[in-house]
């Protein structure tokens, strides 16, 4: 019987097929998984964490609200996106600088709003904020006439599986 | 001495693969980079920003009369533990009921309350929750008290002013 042998490989160089496979999966998870120039206004901070959340279809008629605790007073800083900027500014609850004093936050959503009716606001908050430097830009939001407000929250699977 | 190896003629018949390595290895470190990925949040969504309480209050939206309110007092407080740590405590009170710290029992109440509710032929879909947290409510509480809502089938959920 005739023994087989491994063939002799002539080629110096190493395999790279399995490199490319691997590679190529990576590229294909990324470009469907990651958004990429999707700048939403979005800061990282602690958010609470739910199990009843929805995810969001269309975060294309959104406005991103990031609440933040002062370091003094009960006036939350509130910071969102500028679409012509494409940076994250901050839009104060009340510009008392001016008289009468202007209500910024309110003028912006309703400026939004007039653009475009189905605007929907995401406020994001740290979990430990308390309740009055949230209860402001819900004002604002109603007197804009925002109807649908979202509170983003952190999935709960993700934080049992060590976040 | 001569190699033997040297004297041997190599054939490459595939083609040079380097090229596309290196183009494939760019765009990977790309999309690792500038992607980001907000699977991992989800919302809580409300049908309206704020309801106003208390006397001379003004309703916002212009669903409010039609609907059936449902209360859900939320507060925040400490409590010395067992080992004289501070813990973080919530207390939700709806249709009569204290609980503490529980989501699944609030829910429970609030899957009886919502049955009265449909016995008296109020459908589920005419009950506005409202709830009404004090200004010093965590923000993480009032998740959970938004959660046992969404649990217990409530489809308008929303929040007032402080109490």
């Amino acid at each position: 019987m005739k023994k087989l042998k491994i063939p002799e490989v002539h080629d110096m160089h190493p395999n790279v097929t399995p490199l490319i496979d691997v590679v190529m999966c990576l590229i294909v998870f990324y470009m469907l998984v990651a958004k990429i120039g999707v700048a939403t206004g979005a800061v990282p901070m602690d958010l609470p964490i739910s199990v009843w959340g929805k995810r969001l279809q269309d975060m294309g008629n959104t406005i991103t609200l990031n609440v933040i605790r002062p370091a003094v007073g009960d006036v939350p800083i509130v910071t969102t996106l500028d679409p012509e900027t494409g940076q994250i500014v901050e839009k104060p609850i009340l510009d008392t600088s001016r008289v009468p004093p202007r209500r910024v936050l309110t003028e912006t959503l309703t400026f939004f709003r007039k653009v475009n009716p189905e605007i929907k606001a995401i406020i994001r908050a740290d979990q430990n904020i308390e309740y009055r430097f949230l209860e402001p830009v819900l004002i604002c939001c109603a007197e804009a006439q925002v109807k649908n407000v979202n509170f983003a929250t952190r999935v709960a699977q993700q934080v049992a599986g060590g976040e | 001495m001569k190699l033997k190896a040297s004297q041997k003629v190599r054939f490459e018949t595939g083609p040079n693969m380097t090229p596309l390595v290196d183009i494939v290895m760019v765009i990977l470190i790309f999309l690792m980079l500038t992607g980001s990925f907000l699977a991992a949040e989800h919302f809580l969504v409300s049908n309206l920003p704020l309801t106003r309480k208390g006397a001379g209050g003004v309703a916002q939206a212009t669903n409010i009369p039609l609907d059936e309110p449902l209360e859900i007092r939320v507060d925040s407080f400490t409590r010395p533990g067992p080992d004289g740590v501070p813990q973080e405590m919530w207390a939700a009170q709806a249709g009569g009921f204290m609980i503490q710290n529980s989501r699944e029992a609030l829910t429970k109440q609030l899957i009886r309350m919502r049955e009265n509710f449909n016995r008296n032929n109020t459908p589920t879909d005419r009950i506005q929750v409202v709830i009404n947290p004090s200004r010093i409510t965590k923000y993480k509480h009032l998740v959970e008290a938004y959660q046992a809502a969404v649990e217990a089938e409530f489809t308008k959920v929303a929040f007032s002013t402080a109490h």
